[in-house]
C-alpha cells in the first residue's frame, strides 16, 4: 500500500477539489438535467395551454352559433305565424269584400231589371193604348159608317181612355 | 490481528513541482473516485433527457419525475420561489448518494472522506451566511448575534460554526463508520471462517452476513444521509432568507 492520507484529516487542497468537483456537478446537472426537463415541461404546459385556449374557443363559437340559430329559428317560426296570420286576416277581408260587392252587383242587378220591367210594362200599356185607340177608331168608323176626322176622333178616344184609365 | 487496516483515502499520485500553485498536492482515492461518480452523474443526465419527446415516456418519465420531486422538496422546505436552488440540492443528492454507493462497486466511499463532506457543509455555510446578509443586510446579519440578549453572542457564533462542522461529521462519521464496521465484520468473518471452516479454499462465512450488514450501511445509510444534507441544506437556507 502506497501513501495514504489520515482517516480523518483535513487537507484544505482536497476540500477546494471537492468545491470545484461540486461547481461542475452542479452546473452539468443544471445544464444536462434540469435544463431539457423544464423546457420540455414549459412546452407541454404552453401546449396543453394553446389546447385548452383552443377547446374553449370552439365550444365559445358552438355556444354562440346555438344561440344565433335558436334565434333565428324562432324567428323564422314567428314570421311563419305572422304570415300565416295576415294571409287569414287577407283572406277573410277579401272574402267579406267578394260578398259585399256581390250583394251589392246583385241588388244593382236586381234593381235595373226592374227598372227594366217598368219601363217594357210601360212600353206595352202604351202600345196597347194606341192599338186600342186605333181599333176603336176603326170600331167607330165601322160604326157610325161615316168618315169621320180621324184626327179628332183619336182625340176623343184618347179622352176616353184617359178616363176610363 | 494482520490484515485489518483502515487508512484514509490513498494518495495515488502527485502533481508535479513544476506546476504553480497546485504543484506536489496529492490526487487521492477520494479525488479519482468522485470524478468516476461525476462522469457517471454526467452520462445519467445525457442519458435520461436524450431524445425527449413531448409525450413522456421510460427514462424521460424518470427524470421529470425526479425534477418534479426535487422542486416539490424545495417548495415544501424552503417556500415558493427558491426553484433555483432545485439543482443544487439534486447536485447534493446525486453526489453524496452515488458517492456513498461507490463502495458497492469496490470503491473507496467519496463520502468516506471528512474533506469531501466538510467541502459541501462549507458551501452550505456561505449559502446561509450570503442569504442572511442578502435579506437581512449586513447590519441585521450582526445584529442577529445578539440575540435574544448580547451575552449570548458567543454562543450564537459557536452555533453558526457548529451548523457545518456537525453537517459534515455527521455524514462522514456515518459513511466511514459503516466502511469501518463491515472491513471489520470481513475480517472477524474470514477468522471465524478460518477458524471453523479451516479446511475450505474459501472463506466461507464472508458470505451472507456482511452482505446483509452492507444494505444497512451501505444502501440505507447511504441514500439516509444523502437525504439529511440536502434537507438541512434546505431548511437552513430557507430559514435564512425567511428570516
Amino acid at each position: 500500500m502506497g501513501n495514504v492520507l489520515p482517516f480523518v484529516g483535513f487537507t484544505p487542497w482536497e476540500i477546494i477539489v471537492t468545491i470545484c468537483n461540486t461547481l461542475i456537478t452542479f452546473l452539468v446537472i443544471k445544464k444536462f438535467l434540469f435544463k431539457p426537463v423544464r423546457k420540455m415541461m414549459a412546452a407541454r404546459e404552453e401546449e396543453v395551454q394553446t389546447m385548452y385556449t383552443a377547446a374553449e374557443k370552439a365550444q365559445t363559437e358552438a355556444e354562440q352559433l346555438r344561440s344565433e340559430y335558436t334565434e333565428r329559428l324562432s324567428k323564422a317560426k314567428e314570421e311563419a305565424a305572422e304570415i300565416v296570420g295576415s294571409a287569414t286576416r287577407r283572406a277573410t277581408v277579401r272574402s267579406e269584400e267578394i260578398l259585399k260587392e256581390s250583394s251589392q252587383q246583385a241588388a244593382a242587378m236586381m234593381k235595373k231589371a226592374e227598372s227594366t220591367i217598368e219601363q217594357e210594362r210601360k212600353k206595352a200599356m202604351n202600345e196597347l193604348k194606341d192599338e186600342v185607340a186605333s181599333l176603336s177608331v176603326m170600331i167607330a168608323s165601322k160604326v157610325v159608317e161615316r168618315d169621320v176626322n180621324e184626327a179628332d176622333h183619336e182625340r176623343f178616344i184618347e179622352d176616353f181612355i184617359d178616363k176610363v184609365g | 490481528m494482520g490484515g485489518i487496516n483502515i487508512t484514509g483515502p490513498e494518495i495515488l499520485w502527485e502533481l508535479p513541482e513544476s506546476i504553480p500553485l497546485i504543484g506536489g498536492q496529492p490526487i487521492t482515492e477520494t479525488m479519482r473516485n468522485a470524478w468516476i461518480v461525476m462522469l457517471f452523474i454526467f452520462l445519467l443526465c445525457v442519458f435520461l433527457t436524450h431524445r425527449m419527446e413531448k409525450v413522456p415516456k421510460g427514462k424521460q418519465a424518470l427524470a421529470e419525475k425526479a425534477v418534479m420531486m426535487i422542486d416539490n422538496l424545495v417548495d415544501g422546505t424552503m417556500g415558493p420561489g427558491c426553484r433555483s436552488f432545485s439543482p443544487y440540492i439534486a447536485t447534493l443528492l446525486m453526489f453524496s448518494f452515488c458517492g456513498s454507493l461507490a463502495s458497492l462497486f469496490f470503491m473507496r466511499p467519496v463520502t468516506g472522506d471528512l474533506n469531501t463532506t466538510l467541502g459541501w457543509a462549507l458551501i452550505t455555510f456561505v449559502l446561509i451566511t450570503f442569504n442572511k446578509i442578502k435579506y437581512n443586510g449586513i447590519g441585521g446579519y450582526l445584529k442577529g448575534f445578539l440575540e435574544p440578549v448580547f451575552v449570548m453572542a458567543p454562543l450564537n457564533v459557536l452555533s453558526e460554526v457548529a451548523t457545518p462542522v456537525a453537517m459534515s461529521f455527521r455524514h462522514f462519521g456515518n459513511i466511514a463508520g459503516g466502511l469501518v464496521i463491515s472491513t471489520l465484520l470481513m475480517a472477524a468473518m474470514g477468522a471465524l471462517s478460518d477458524l471453523i471452516l479451516g479446511f475450505l479454499p474459501v472463506p466461507l462465512l464472508q458470505i451472507g452476513l456482511p452482505g446483509i450488514l452492507s444494505l444497512y450501511f451501505d444502501v440505507f445509510t447511504s441514500a439516509m444521509q444523502a437525504f439529511i444534507f440536502s434537507m438541512l441544506t434546505m431548511a437552513y437556507v430557507g430559514d435564512a432568507r425567511s428570516s
